[in-house]
C-alpha cells in the first residue's frame, strides 16, 4: 500500500567506505570519487557541502528510491534548481542502480546492514543477513521472553539495542565474555553457547540496532488514508480546489500514478520533487514579467531573482537580465500559489479527506 | 566583582601558562585585531564595535582574496561551516577532520592539519577551534578533544571526549574561559544523553560533566519523564558553543532535543533539561537555573541557538539579559541573572503550540506532534532558524535573526510501545526566508526583509558602522542598513553563505570574512574618507 519504503532514505545517510566496489576510482589522497559521468559536477555542487563521495558509493537503488532520498533531502535544507535535482537523481540512478543481492528473496525487505552508515565508527559490525537469521532463533528461544522481540528490554531484562556492551560488540567480541560468566541469570544456557552461536547472536542484535535508525525497515510512512473520501470532495469543491484542477480532467487516473503518501505530499508541496510511480513529477516554472521603465515588457520563465538583479527566459529561449531599480517593475506568478496560501488554512483533518478523495481517483 | 574572586586564581596561572599567545585578558577583552572565539566574545552577540566599513562606504568594499580549501582534490564533504578564529594575523578554521591556518591579511595558507586516525562517524559541518595561549583545540567526528600547536599545526595531544559505538559525534567549537575548555556533544540517532565538558587546558583532562538529562536517582527533573531509563536515554546534545557573564561568572548553554526524536510515546512528559536555555556555574558545572524553551518536543527542535547576552534596559531599569531565536520559531528574552522569563514571542508564524504559560514557555498542541497519517507543522524540522548564529546591535536595540517560514508533514513510522531512535520523521515542505529584527524589549518585529527564495543556512554579523550582514537563498553575501533593513551592497559567492560572517581591523583597514562551501573570502575597504 505505501511505496517502497522511505527507509530507503538509509542510503543517503549510508556510506560505504568499507565495501566499496573494485572500480571506485580513488584520488590522489586516496579517497574515493564518483565515477565519471554526466551531471558528477552536478552531484558535486548541490550534495558535496554536507557528503562525501562515499555515502553513495556501494550503494544501488532504484530511480524512484534515488528520487525519494533526493526528495528527503529538500526538506533538510538542500538547495539546487529542479534541474540540477533532477540531474542529481540521474546520475545516482544510472551510476548507483540496484545491486542483486545474492540470496535474497525479492519478498524480504532490506535492512540496514551495518557498515554503511556514516553514523558510528567506520569499523562498524556489517551484519550477515543468514548468520543474524540463525541468531534470530537463537535470541527467541532463550532471550526474547526478558529482552523483548525487538531487543528494546522489558520489566524483566534491559535494552539490548542501547546497551553499551552491544554497541562496543564486535562480532561477539563483548558478547561472549559477558554470556560465559557475567549474564545475570546464570542458569548455565548463555555460556554453553559455542562461537559461531554467540556471532549469530551478535549479528541478531547487532540487526535490531540498524532496524532501529532512521536507515531502518521501520523508517516509512504506515497509513494516510485516514480520511472521508466525501468530505475530501466537498473540500475539494468549496475550497478552490475545483477553479483548476477536474476529477475527469487533469486528475482522472492520478490515484494509480501516485501512492497515497505521494498524493498526500503533491497536493500539498507541489513543488517537492515527486517521487511518483512513473519516476521524477513534471512541476510548473515560475514565471516573470518585467516591465522596464520605458514600458517594455518581457515575459517568461523565471532563472533568477535576488534583491539585486532578476533574470528570465522567454517563450523563445533568450535569456534576459535587468539590475533591479526602483522604477522596474517585476511580477512574480508561481502556478501553486493557491497550494501554498492553502498551507496556512487546511485543517489536518482536511488533508486527510482530501488524500481519501483523490485515492477514489483510480 | 564577584567573578574577580571566583576566576583570579585561575585566570592568574592562566597568564602564568599562557605568558604569550592568546591570554584569558585577551578573550575578555578583544581588541579590533582579534576574533579570539567562535562568537567573537564571550556575549555571543556577533556585533562589531568596528565601524570603517560603513552605510556610506559600503559600495567600496573590495575583495581582498579568496582562499580555497584543499583536501586532494575532491570535494571532501564539507563547506566550511566555522567561523575563523584571529590571532596575531592569522585566521584558524576547520571542516570535519581538518584545520586550516590562513594569514588574514593575504589569505595565503599557513599550515593545514589533517585528523588522520579518523575512526568515522557524522561528518556533516564543524563549527570551529577555540584557542587558548599557543594552543589551539578542536573536535572531530570520531569523539576526539584535539590540541594543535597554533604556530605550526602539530599536534599536542588529543582525548576521547564522546563514545562513537554509541553513535556520539563531535563537532562543536570548543569555548575556552579561564583555565576552562568547555565542549559540547553531538548525536541523535540512538538515544543517548548530552552533556557539557569542561576540560583542563593543559591536558584535556576531565574538570566537571553536566549531564543534561537526569542520570540517577535524585536527579533533578526526572519527575518529568516516565523513568529513569528514558532520562538516562533523553537526548539533549550541546552542539552549539556557549556564551559566558563574568560578572556572574554563569555560562548560558542551549540544549538539543529529547530522544527518541520524533515517536515521543515513551518519554511523556516535559523531559528537562532538553530543549532548554540552562545557566551553569562555571567552576563546577552545577546548574544556576533553566528555562525551556520546546517542552516535550517531537520535532527536532533543538534549542541550541546561541543565548546572545544584552545589557539592556526593560521598562526603564538597567537589566542583565539572555536572548534566543530558539528553532521552534520563538524568541525569548530571560533575565540572565535569575532566568525569570521577561519575552515570549514568535518571529515567524507557527502552528505547533496551543499558547504560553505564565512561565513564558510555549504549550505543544498534541495534535500537532507526529501522526501516523501525518500532521501538517510549522515550521519543518529544519526549523525557524538552525545552528547559524543570530546577531543583537547594541546601537539599534534589535536582535537580527535569519530565519525561514516552514511547513512540512510530520510522520510517525514506528508504532511500536516503545519507540527509539527517531521512530519517524517529516517529510516534503515549502518554506519562505526572511532576516528578522527584533526589538529586544518586546519581541516584536521591528523590520522584516522577505529574501527571494528561500533555505537559508547562514548567520548574521551586525557592526557600528549601521550594517546587518546576511546571507540570502540564492548565495549573495549582503549588507543591510541595520535600521531598516534595506539592502545596500552584495557580492554573489557562487555558493550559499556557510557559516557566520565575522570581521576584523589589521593595519587601521576593516576586513569581513565570510565561506561559502569550500572557499573562504576576505573583503576590505580600501576607502579611507571618514563616516558621514
Amino acid at each position: 500500500m505505501s511505496k517502497p519504503g522511505t527507509w530507503l532514505l538509509a542510503a543517503f545517510f549510508a556510506a560505504l567506505s568499507l565495501t566499496a566496489n573494485a572500480q571506485t576510482a580513488r584520488n590522489s589522497a586516496g579517497s574515493p570519487q564518483l565515477p565519471n559521468a554526466p551531471g558528477k559536477e552536478t552531484v558535486q555542487k548541490v550534495c558535496g557541502n554536507c557528503h562525501s563521495a562515499n555515502l553513495v558509493l556501494g550503494r544501488g537503488m532504484t530511480r524512484e528510491e534515488w528520487s525519494e532520498v533526493v526528495a528527503s533531502m529538500i526538506s533538510r535544507g538542500a538547495k539546487a534548481t529542479q534541474d540540477e535535482f533532477a540531474q542529481v537523481i540521474d546520475y545516482l540512478a544510472k551510476n548507483f542502480p540496484p545491486k542483486s543481492a545474492p540470496g535474497a528473496s525479492p519478498a524480504s525487505p532490506r535492512r540496514g546492514g551495518g557498515g554503511g552508515f556514516t553514523v558510528g565508527p567506520n569499523d562498524k559490525q556489517i551484519v550477515d543477513a543468514a548468520s543474524a537469521d540463525r541468531g534470530k532463533a537463537i535470541y527467541s528461544a532463550g532471550c526474547e521472553s526478558c529482552h523483548g522481540d525487538k531487543a528494546r528490554g522489558t520489566e524483566k531484562g534491559p535494552d539490548l539495542v542501547r546497551s553499551v556492551l552491544v554497541l562496543h560488540d564486535r562480532y561477539g567480541s563483548t558478547l561472549k565474555p559477558f554470556l560465559a560468566k557475567g549474564h545475570p541469570l546464570q542458569n548455565g544456557a548463555s555460556a554453553s553457547l559455542n562461537d559461531q552461536q554467540i556471532k549469530d547472536l551478535s549479528n541478531f542484535l547487532h540487526q535490531q540496532v540498524n532496524d532501529t535508525l532512521r536507515s531502518g525497515p521501520y523508517s516509512k510512512v504506515l497509513n494516510v488514508l485516514t480520511g472521508d473520501p466525501k468530505a475530501g470532495a466537498a473540500y475539494f469543491n468549496s475550497a478552490g480546489c475545483n477553479q483548476c484542477h477536474s476529477p475527469t480532467g487533469d486528475l482522472a487516473g492520478i490515484a494509480s500514478k501516485y501512492d497515497p503518501p505521494t498524493l498526500q505530499q503533491r497536493f500539498l508541496f507541489p513543488r517537492t520533487i515527486g517521487f511518483g510511480r512513473r519516476g521524477l513529477a513534471p512541476t510548473k516554472p515560475v514565471t516573470a514579467t518585467v516591465t522596464s521603465p520605458d514600458g517594455t515588457t518581457v515575459s517568461g520563465a523565471l532563472d533568477k531573482i535576488d534583491d539585486f538583479n532578476v533574470s528570465l527566459r522567454d517563450a523563445s529561449g533568450e535569456y534576459h537580465a535587468w539590475k533591479r531599480t526602483p522604477d522596474l517593475k517585476v511580477q512574480i506568478n508561481d502556478p501553486y500559489s493557491a497550494h501554498i496560501e492553502l498551507l496556512d488554512r487546511y485543517t489536518d483533518r482536511d488533508i486527510h479527506n482530501v488524500v481519501a478523495y483523490l485515492e477514489t481517483l483510480k | 566583582m564577584k567573578w574577580i574572586r571566583a576566576v583570579a586564581p585561575a585566570l592568574l596561572m592562566a597568564a602564568l601558562l599562557a605568558a604569550q599567545g592568546l591570554t584569558s585578558e585577551k578573550i575578555l577583552h578583544p581588541t579590533p585585531d582579534i576574533w579570539p572565539t567562535y562568537n567573537g566574545d564571550y556575549s555571543g552577540r556577533r556585533f562589531s564595535k568596528l565601524d570603517k566599513i560603513n552605510t556610506s562606504n559600503i559600495q567600496s568594499l573590495s575583495l581582498a582574496w579568496v582562499y580555497r580549501i584543499n583536501s586532494g582534490g575532491d570535494r571532501v564533504g564539507g563547506a566550511i561551516k566555522s567561523t575563523p578564529l584571529l590571532v596575531n594575523g592569522v585566521l584558524y578554521f576547520t571542516i570535519p577532520d581538518h584545520v586550516w591556518a590562513v594569514d588574514a591579511r593575504t589569505g595565503k595558507e599557513v599550515w593545514q592539519f589533517t585528523w588522520q586516525r579518523s575512526r568515522g562517524g557524522i561528518h556533516l559541518g564543524n563549527r570551529g577551534v577555540g584557542i587558548y595561549g599557543n594552543w589551539l583545540y578542536f573536535e572531530t567526528p570520531d569523539c576526539n578533544l584535539v590540541s594543535l600547536n597554533i604556530k605550526d599545526g602539530t599536534e599536542r595531544w588529543h582525548k576521547q571526549v564522546c563514545d562513537l559505538d554509541r553513535l556520539y559525534y563531535a563537532s562543536v567549537a570548543p569555548i575556552v574561559i579561564g583555565n576552562h575548555v568547555l565542549v559540547g556533544v553531538s548525536g541523535d540517532d540512538l538515544d543517548i544523553p548530552g552533556y557539557l565538558d569542561s576540560r583542563d587546558p593543559e591536558t584535556g583532562d576531565l574538570q566537571w560533566r553536566w549531564y543534561t538529562v537526569p542520570q540517577k536517582q535524585g536527579d533533578p527533573g526526572l519527575n518529568t519523564w516516565p523513568s529513569l531509563d528514558a532520562a538516562k536515554h533523553g537526548g539533549g546534545m550541546t552542539w552549539v558553543p556557549s556564551t559566558y557573564d563574568p560578572d556572574l561568572n554563569l555560562v548560558y548553554v542551549g540544549t538539543g532535543n529529547p530522544q527518541p526524536v520524533i515517536a515521543g510515546k515513551a518519554r511523556e512528559g516535559d523531559n528537562l533539561f532538553t530543549e532548554s536555555i540552562v545557566a551553569l556555574h562555571l567552576d563546577t558545572g552545577k546548574m544556576a537555573w533553566y528555562f525551556q524553551c520546546s517542552p516535550h518536543d517531537t520535532h527536532d527542535w533543538d534549542a541550541v541557538q546561541t543565548p546572545i547576552l544584552i545589557d539592556g534596559e526593560i521598562d526603564g531599569k538597567p537589566r542583565k539579559l539572555v536572548a534566543q531565536a530558539s528553532r521552534n520559531g520563538y524568541f525569548f528574552v530571560l533575565d540572565r541573572v535569575t532566568g525569570k522569563n521577561i519575552v515570549t514571542s514568535q518571529f515567524v508564524k507557527t502552528n505547533w503550540a496551543k499558547g504560553v504559560k505564565p512561565n513564558g514557555e510555549p504549550i505543544p498542541d498534541p495534535a500537532k506532534m507526529p501522526q501516523i497519517d501525518g500532521a501538517l507543522v510549522s515550521p519543518n524540522q529544519g526549523g525557524a532558524v538552525n545552528w547559524p548564529p543570530s546577531s543583537f546591535d547594541p546601537q539599534t536595540g534589535l536582535f537580527y535573526v535569519n530565519a525561514t517560514r516552514a511547513y512540512s508533514e510530520y510522520y510517525i513510522f514506528d508504532t511500536d510501545e516503545k519507540p527509539e531512535g527517531w521512530g519517524g520523521n517529516d517529510r516534503g515542505g515549502w518554506a519562505e526566508s526572511m532576516l528578522q529584527a527584533l526589538d529586544y524589549k518586546t519581541g516584536k518585529i521591528c523590520w522584516s526583509h522577505k529574501w527571494e527564495g528561500a533555505g537559508i543556512r547562514s548567520g548574521v554579523l551586525s557592526t557600528a558602522g549601521g550594517l546587518v550582514f546576511a546571507g540570502d537563498p540564492v548565495n549573495n553575501l549582503v549588507a543591510l542598513n541595520a535600521k531598516t533593513g534595506d539592502p545596500l551592497w552584495h557580492a554573489n559567492l557562487g555558493e550559499a553563505m556557510s557559516n557566520g560572517p565575522m570581521t576584523y581591523e589589521l593595519d587601521g583597514a576593516q576586513y569581513l570574512v565570510a565561506g561559502a562551501g569550500d572557499t573562504l573570502y576576505g573583503f576590505v575597504m580600501n576607502a579611507t574618507e571618514p563616516r558621514q
